[in-house]
């Protein structure tokens, strides 16, 4: 028996996508040879004519890798990104905001953790409601075709979004203390960093998380359940 | 000779049809049309595999890895509702083509 994942390889080296696609088209490709031999074999052909039937499946694959090609740039990788991720992730995000407006304008009062001014807030509201954004934004995501990583990126990209704004402002604040000549406490600004940290990105991220790895959970039993032909 | 666009036509329409039973890989929706049409349609991976990746870029249809009973990884497409609703209207194109046709012949026979 052939080994039909090298012949595919071989033949489709030149498919100018990036490799996970690559490897996705592959394995696909080979999977389908596979079952064609094996059908063929157990319907009693000799191994040499199943090999044959199955090879002339594809006559050119040149023209095979270009059709290929065609048929997956269709949908231009930037356009892909703003479906997988960014609206995905930007409504995310700005829902997500609005809530935790809308809870502070309502008057609930976060929780403080710890004591004095390293003590750390949580909005429990606002905190219980993370999983339904990171659920939506892997949902919208995964409905445009996003992969996991995607998906989970989007369901992420409120604290992602925070993480770089931390990220920045940190920096501008020392410019201007040092331009104001307030001396810097790199001490305090590590405590500030950290504290920050820990309540408005790791425990929301985790949380946004959570609902995205709900909803892959969710679509891979759904997909399951809808099963009905995979031999 | 059959045109291209026809014979897209027809293969997308095969396609969908045989995905509103449920989700299937490439191969088994291949098996199925071949079946169900009695050999008239067949696919071969070189037809199938650019087509379905065509069809899911439109979001007509949606492709997932998934493990079988049989420990084999293969990658099951199902339709989207974007493609349940490209359906209905495709049928009622390709119905009215086939009556359209059938008159005609009638009227060439007589």
């Amino acid at each position: 028996m052939p080994n039909w994942q090298e012949l595919v390889r071989q033949h489709l080296s030149g498919l100018a996508l990036d490799a996970a696609e690559k490897d996705e088209i592959h394995a696909e490709l080979t999977a389908h040879l596979e079952e064609s031999y094996e059908v063929f074999c157990a319907e009693g052909l000799p191994q040499r004519e199943a090999v044959e039937r199955t090879l002339v499946q594809v006559a050119d694959w040149q023209d095979l890798q270009r059709k290929i090609l065609i048929a997956r740039r269709r949908k231009q990788p930037m356009q892909k990104r703003v479906h997988q991720l960014w609206i995905p992730g930007l409504l995310t995000m700005m829902l997500s905001t609005i809530f935790l407006i809308a809870l502070q304008k309502l008057g609930f009062q976060p929780r403080l953790v710890g004591s004095g001014p390293n003590g750390i807030l949580f909005y429990a509201p606002w905190l219980a409601s993370l999983p339904f954004f990171g659920a939506l934004g892997a949902y919208l995501s995964a409905r445009g075709g996003g992969l996991l990583g995607t998906a989970l990126l989007a369901s992420v990209f409120p604290v992602l979004a925070l993480t770089a704004v931390f990220l920045l402002m940190f920096p501008i604040d020392f410019v201007v203390e040092r331009v104001i000549e307030r001396p810097v406490d790199f001490g305090t600004v590590a405590t500030d960093l950290l504290r920050d940290g820990i309540d408005w990105i790791l425990v929301p991220g985790v949380a946004l998380l959570a609902g995205g790895f709900l909803v892959h959970l969710l679509f891979n039993r759904h997909s399951w359940s809808n099963e009905t032909a995979v031999g | 000779m059959i045109g291209a666009g026809i014979k897209r036509g027809t293969a997308e329409l095969a396609v969908l049809s045989v995905l509103e039973g449920g989700a299937m890989h490439g191969y088994e929706m291949a098996r199925r049309i071949e079946q169900q049409t009695k050999g008239a349609l067949r696919f071969t991976l070189a037809a199938l595999y650019p087509m379905l990746y065509r069809m899911e870029q439109h979001g007509w249809i949606r492709g997932a890895w998934e493990t079988s009973s049989n420990g084999r990884r293969k990658r099951c497409y199902r339709l989207t509702p974007a493609g349940r609703k490209k359906l209905s209207p495709l049928r009622r194109e390709w119905a009215e083509l086939f009556r359209a046709l059938r008159r005609l012949t009638k009227v060439a026979h007589a």
